[in-house]
Formats: structure tokens, sequence, C-alpha cells
């Protein structure tokens, strides 16, 4: 049983190994380059990026990604012939078009705090307020009840039995009692 | 039988003598790649990147290279290296990633950027008129300009 499971097993993964590395190979010979180039359509590949993969994200420490955000349509690429001219020509409609085409969000949107931590300190509670139902549910239905020497009698006792003992004299808990006057130090 | 000998002494003086020539013992006084042995001045740390932005040669795919590679450093770069960036951006016809660089210098000034980045706009004011670069602030760009309204604040 175990072998024919080990068998097949081996079989599957030899036949995936073969094939799939075949399926990635045909369609991005088709495009020349790595698979991920055949799901960025037109876009304009300009640069390394973050890791070298044609791909975009907005990153504090990588702030140029590797393609343009828009595929050129025919508005943008009329611009990009009047970006040749002068700058100064372009108004700021146009300049803001141009960003936006090569860029998806300014630095100032995709720093801007998007309040994920409300929700996540939320979810961290709940599963917390699960754990303490787990707690008193085994508090209540699994565990024996706490042994005798945890009622107040039986704690005040002891206290006394420790004091009687003179534990702990020179810093401890005997130290700050007054045994002539059987009381606390004041 | 022979060959066999032959060979196994060969690889033996090798290995010998590639220990003596080539490889250094780890032993103490050996050389030791730190970064403090980098020797490279500010001064020539800035003209080298000014030198690379400088360079007529570079394209778009350089330009970035050298801004990210410029960026990755512990500083905040000179004005002339933005400057021949700039430059480089202009030959290249890429308003958008000059832009980007400014907002990514604005980024880089941390929490003195009230101090800084302001100085750094003045610096580069001369080229940022000559060229019709706008700042991130002529754009509106200083604030989330996409941004959804708060859920808190409605």
């Amino acid at each position: 049983m175990a072998n024919s499971l080990l068998a097949r097993t081996t079989s599957r993964l030899i036949k995936n190994a073969i094939t799939k590395p075949m399926i990635v190979q045909t369609a991005a010979s088709s495009d020349g380059g790595s698979y991920v180039r055949t799901l960025i359509g037109k876009r304009e590949v300009v640069g390394f990026g973050y890791n070298g993969e044609p791909t975009y994200v907005d990153r504090v420490d990588f702030p140029l990604p590797a393609i343009r955000w828009k595929e050129p349509t025919t508005d943008i690429l009329a611009l990009r012939e009047k970006e040749k001219g002068d700058w100064k020509q372009l108004s700021i409609e146009e300049k803001k078009a141009l960003y936006r085409a090569s860029f998806r969000q300014t630095f100032a949107e995709f720093k801007a705090p998007n309040g994920e931590w409300k929700g996540t300190i939320g979810i961290t509670l709940l599963f917390v307020s699960f754990a303490f139902w787990i707690f008193f549910g085994l508090k209540t239905f699994v565990y024996p009840p706490l042994p005798q020497s945890f009622t107040p009698e039986n704690r005040a006792a002891q206290l006394r039995r420790i004091i009687d003992l003179q534990i702990n004299p020179i810093e401890g808990i005997s130290s700050k009692w007054d045994y002539e006057k059987d009381d606390w130090k004041k | 039988m022979l060959r066999g000998s032959v060979v196994r002494v060969h690889t033996l003086l090798k290995s010998a003598t590639g220990l003596q020539n080539g490889l250094q013992p780890l032993a103490a006084g050996s050389t030791r790649f730190m970064s403090k042995e980098n020797t490279e001045t500010d001064a020539q740390f800035d003209q080298r990147y000014e030198n690379f932005f400088n360079n007529p040669q570079i394209d778009g795919w350089d330009v970035r290279r050298g801004v990210t590679d410029l960026l990755g450093h512990d500083l905040v770069p000179e004005p002339k290296i933005l400057i021949a960036a700039l430059n480089a951006c202009r030959r290249n016809n890429d308003l958008a990633l000059a832009v980007r660089i400014l907002e990514a210098l604005k980024n880089k000034c941390g929490s003195k950027v009230n101090e800084i980045y302001p100085w750094y706009i003045q610096e580069m004011r001369p080229t940022l008129t000559e060229l019709g670069i706008p700042t991130p602030e002529e754009l509106g760009y200083d604030k989330p300009e996409l941004a959804l309204e708060n859920v808190d604040d409605m």
C-alpha cells in the first residue's frame, strides 16, 4: 500500500517536473523573455525595479519600478511626443497625466496611513478573547477545585507560621515584622 | 596504477603550491575585507555620481539604476548630483522620472524634511525653472491626491 502510494506520488512529481517548465517555456518563448513579461501587456520595461522582474510595486526603498504603470494609449503616446519638446509648454494637468502614466501612487499616497492596524488589533483581540473562553471553560469543566491551601484562612495561617519561624530575617519578610509589638513595622 | 599515483601527486602539488601562491592563510595579518577599507572621500563620491549622470550616453534604465543606487546610501545626495540626474531625465524625455526623483529625495530627508527639503528646492530652483520640472508640491503631490476620505472623519 505504502509502496504503491510512494510510487504514484513520485511518478506524478516527475511528470510535473517535466511538463510544467515546458508550458512556461512555450508561453515565454512566444514573447522572448520571462513568463512575467507575458502578463504586463504593452507596458514599457524601463528599469531594473527591485529584483529584476518586470513588475510594478510602489516602494519607498526602491522608488523607481521596473515598468510603467499604464499601457501606452494614444493619449499617452501623444503626450510623450509633446514631452520631447520643452517641458515648460506642458500644463500642470499634462504633467500630472505623464506622472500617472508612469507611476500608480505618489509617495504621499502610498505612505498615507490606511487604518489597517485597527483591523489587525481587532482580529488579534478576537483570538485573545477566544483563549479566555478556553481558559474559563477548562477552569469550570476540567480542572478540580483549587487545594485547601488557597483559601484566605489557610494563607493567613501560613503567613503567621513564616513569621513565627523568622524566615528571611535580614532583608525578607521577617525583617519587616516587629516581634515586640507583634505587628508589622511602621 | 602508475597513472593513478601520478594524478594524485599532481593534485597534491597543485594544492600545495596553490596555498603558497594564491590563497592566504586565515591567520592574523591577512587582509580583511571590511567597509572601513573604503578610501573614497565624500568629494570623490559626489564626483563619481555626478559624472555618471552627466554621461550623455546613459538611458532611462541607467538613470533609474543610478538613482536607486544613490538613494540606497545612508545620506541625502548633494544638489549638484540631483541636478545632473534631472538633466539626465531631460535628455531621456522622462518628466515623470524627474518628479519621482524629487519625491524620493523628500522621502530621503526623513524626520528633518522641514529643514533640509526647502534648502534643496532652493538650490535646485534654477534647474527646475530652466527645465520646467514641477516640484511635487506644485503638482499637489505633497498630500494624497487620490485618497478616499477617512471613515473616522465622515
